[in-house]
């Protein structure tokens, strides 16, 4: 009886479970279907930016602009590491710390490293290791805003322009398709390329633009909108990411959930039988005891 | 010409804020007001702050505040690629005026910080005339 009893208690428990994960599983889908058009409407920035990247180098203008120069000594370096506020998320917070954490090793060694972090489950991690976190985000949900990564990039630019960084280094969630996201760490500083210059410059034919005021001018302004673009990309990647590592955490907690409910009330239904398998034998054998 | 129509696609760096056909813009360039009519010869230009007035063909208007960034004219596309495109309707007095304090606080000791503080007041007053 008592047997009985704590499996249809733990059936119970269970099943509340499962309602949970079930719905949190549906949340994270909405907020995944959000995100992802939130990433491709910010598509169509980049790719515009990109265009009239192409179209400068067209005019045979040399790229010079302090964000396109590596400094010649290297002494301060930020790592920037985005990681999600919730857990329930699955291997998505580890899988970006861990080579956050080899970088961080790496570069500790030849630079002067101050780490920042986004995300309050990445601060505890570091906060665990005992790692300094000198800048800290909490603000960026599902949803990352422009105005706030802008402010983030503004202070990186003055810094990198003054002299004071050297190096930025970023670690995040890299969206490649719906079933495939990478964590990976890029150098954002100094911006190596800027993006699609030459393939698609090659392909248009060439259009005799008016600059206004000059390609030159046009160029200073670009690369810094530019920058912002590509760090806004990163964070909306690692949100949409993270909605995605959240719902593939959550049907694998459902499906486990129902794997569990089955093999409970199969369990549940044994118990059952033999209680009343053991009462009927005693109720016959009392009246078997009585007759004779 | 007169038959042919533009049209006028604003991005921001979070979504598509407009793409509609235009018959006739107006906004403003780093140093003062540009208009644009079908037809354009290409333009690359640098966006000032203030009001982006679109006419479309039926004549009535729409009007946007728009915060620097980027014109490109390639045939009748006009792409403007800029930080915020606020519909005038939307802006508001009292956060203009907060912008304008903000600004007018920001320190101005070196030649960098001074001409960011100058860009950061223009902003604001720019802002201001066009909130109700």
């Amino acid at each position: 009886m008592a047997k009985a009893r704590a499996i249809v208690k733990r059936l119970k428990a269970v099943k509340n479970i499962r309602k949970i994960t079930k719905t949190m599983e549906l949340i994270a889908t909405a907020r995944f279907k959000k995100a992802m058009d939130r990433a491709t409407e910010a598509a169509a920035y980049t790719k515009k930016i990109s265009e009239i990247v192409a179209d400068l180098s067209a005019t045979n203008l040399t790229f010079t602009h302090p964000l396109l120069k590596a400094h010649e000594t290297q002494t301060n370096g930020i790592l920037l590491i985005l990681t999600s506020n919730r857990g329930l998320c699955g291997g998505y917070n580890g899988a970006v710390l861990r080579p956050a954490l080899a970088r961080q090793k790496e570069l500790k060694s030849s630079l002067n490293l101050s780490v920042e972090c986004s995300g309050r489950r990445g601060l505890t991690f570091l906060k665990y290791q005992q790692i300094n976190v000198t800048e800290q985000f909490t603000n960026f949900e599902d949803k990352p805003g422009f105005d706030e990564v802008e402010a983030i990039a503004n202070r990186y630019i003055e810094l990198y322009c003054s002299g004071k960084l050297d190096r930025l280094d970023i670690a995040y969630t890299k969206f490649e398709s719906a079933s495939r996201q990478r964590a990976v760490v890029e150098t954002l500083l100094p911006i190596g390329s800027l993006g699609a210059a030459t393939g698609s410059a090659s392909t248009e034919k060439n259009i005799d633009y008016e600059f206004l005021p000059s390609a030159g001018e046009i160029l200073e302004e670009i690369v810094p909108a530019a920058f912002k673009a590509r760090l806004f990309k990163c964070f909306l990647d690692a949100a949409v990411s993270e909605q995605i590592a959240r719902r593939v955490a959550m049907k694998a907690a459902t499906e486990n959930a129902g794997d569990m409910i089955k093999s409970l009330s199969m369990q549940y239904n044994r118990a059952r039988q033999s209680q009343i398998t053991s009462e009927l034998s005693e109720i016959i054998g009392g009246a078997a005891a009585l007759e004779a | 010409m007169v038959d042919k129509q533009l049209q006028l696609v604003i991005v921001t760096p979070e979504r598509t804020v407009f793409d509609e056909p235009a018959s006739a813009l107006r906004f403003p360039l780093f140093d003062g007001q540009i208009g644009i009519l079908p037809g354009r010869a290409p333009l690359v230009g640098r966006l000032g702050y203030g009001e982006l007035k679109v006419t479309n063909a039926s004549g009535s208007e729409k009007s946007f505040f728009i915060d620097g960034g980027f014109v490109q004219v390639k045939g009748p596309v006009v792409s403007i690629l800029t930080a915020r495109a606020i519909p005038t309707a939307e802006v508001k007095r009292s956060d203009a005026e907060e912008a304008l304090k903000k600004a007018t606080a920001l320190p101005g000791t070196t030649e960098q910080q001074a001409a960011t503080k100058a860009r950061e007041i223009e902003r604001a007053r720019r802002l201001l005339t066009l909130a109700h």
